[in-house]
């Protein structure tokens, strides 16, 4: 596709693969994990019940899966709010884009997370592809966190993808 | 511990159906999934602004609805199932206070690893979200004791 019609400029082609943040180790938490099971709606009893999660073989109670994402975000001043409610960017990246849409995500569940883990966050912008959709062009933002125990051990990895038209 | 409800890979097959699920977000429970993952974004709840973004109403998370399918996997699997890979695609715009189907069956058994097609739907049949999974499960005389 012609430089001059692409919705990515290059410069921004250029921080694929580069890290784009990195979360200090955090200690997951009952209540955070519960907060978030509860808002879910999701009452399994290995988020709640200590004796029947060892029971199951883990350490104790586990977050839901996809909780840890959430358990590593930090807060930030209600001044940092745009508009549209969304908190202000932080990323160097550049689209010839007006809005970017969540898309989805994949995950890996290495290892199960356990109440009392410290979880650190390592996230990278690891993909800009433009495509042509019914509704015109648009780029598929792939960006993947891989998430550490402090065993050292990789708990898991997302790859969160946004769609910018 | 051992569960008579726990699924196990030797009772399975490939084509193997999962139960429906229905999932109906209230307002309520997208209040309290923003604040529990500090999420602001207005669509979520302010159904004005929605609308000027081009929605019908306020929108379900994308996110609540993978924990959902998560949920939903998790569900069926039984506690010494594990969830071992998950991804979806958020397609459309899903609505609180309507219902959304969960579907799945089994594409493949390799080992103790089941692989999944998995989507979520409106009760029309237009697929909102379709995903693939893997899922973990015991033997039937390997549960742990």
């Amino acid at each position: 596709m012609p430089e001059e019609t692409s919705l990515i400029p290059p410069e921004s082609l250029a921080l694929i693969g580069q890290v784009e943040s990195e979360s200090p180790a955090v200690e997951i938490t009952a209540i955070g994990a519960q907060r978030y099971a509860h808002a879910v709606g999701d009452l399994n009893p290995l988020y709640f019940d200590e004796s029947f999660a060892k029971g199951c073989g883990y350490r104790t109670t586990i977050a839901p899966p996809t909780y840890v994402q959430y358990a590593l975000v930090r807060t930030r001043p209600l001044s940092d709010v745009r508009d549209d409610g969304l908190f202000k960017g932080n990323s160097a990246l550049r689209l010839r884009v007006q809005r970017t849409m969540f898309g989805g995500e994949e995950w890996d569940f290495v290892e199960p997370v356990h109440i009392g883990d410290r979880i650190r966050a390592v996230s990278r912008l690891s993909g800009l592809d433009e495509k042509q959709g019914s509704k015109g062009p648009f780029v598929r933002i792939t960006r993947e966190t891989t998430y550490t125990n402090q065993f050292d051990h990789v708990v898991a990895r997302a790859r969160q993808i946004g769609i910018a038209r | 511990m051992t569960n008579e409800a726990q699924v196990c890979i030797d009772d399975l097959a490939v084509g193997f159906e999962l139960p429906v699920v229905v999932r109906n977000a209230s307002r309520v429970q997208l209040f309290l999934y923003s604040a529990a993952t500090w999420n602001p974004h207005r669509i979520h709840y302010d159904a004005d602004y929605a609308r000027f973004e081009g929605h019908q109403d306020v929108i379900v998370h994308g996110p609540l609805q993978g924990a959902w399918l998560s949920q939903y996997l998790t569900d069926w699997a039984g506690p010494l199932g594990r969830l071992v890979n998950l991804s979806w695609q958020n397609r459309a715009s899903a609505l609180p206070e309507q219902d959304y189907e969960f579907h799945g069956w089994i594409t493949a058994i390799n080992d103790d690893v089941v692989s999944l097609e998995v989507r979520e739907q409106t009760v029309d049949g237009v697929v909102v979200m379709p995903g693939e999974a893997k899922v973990q499960l015991p033997l039937k005389n390997r549960q742990r004791a």
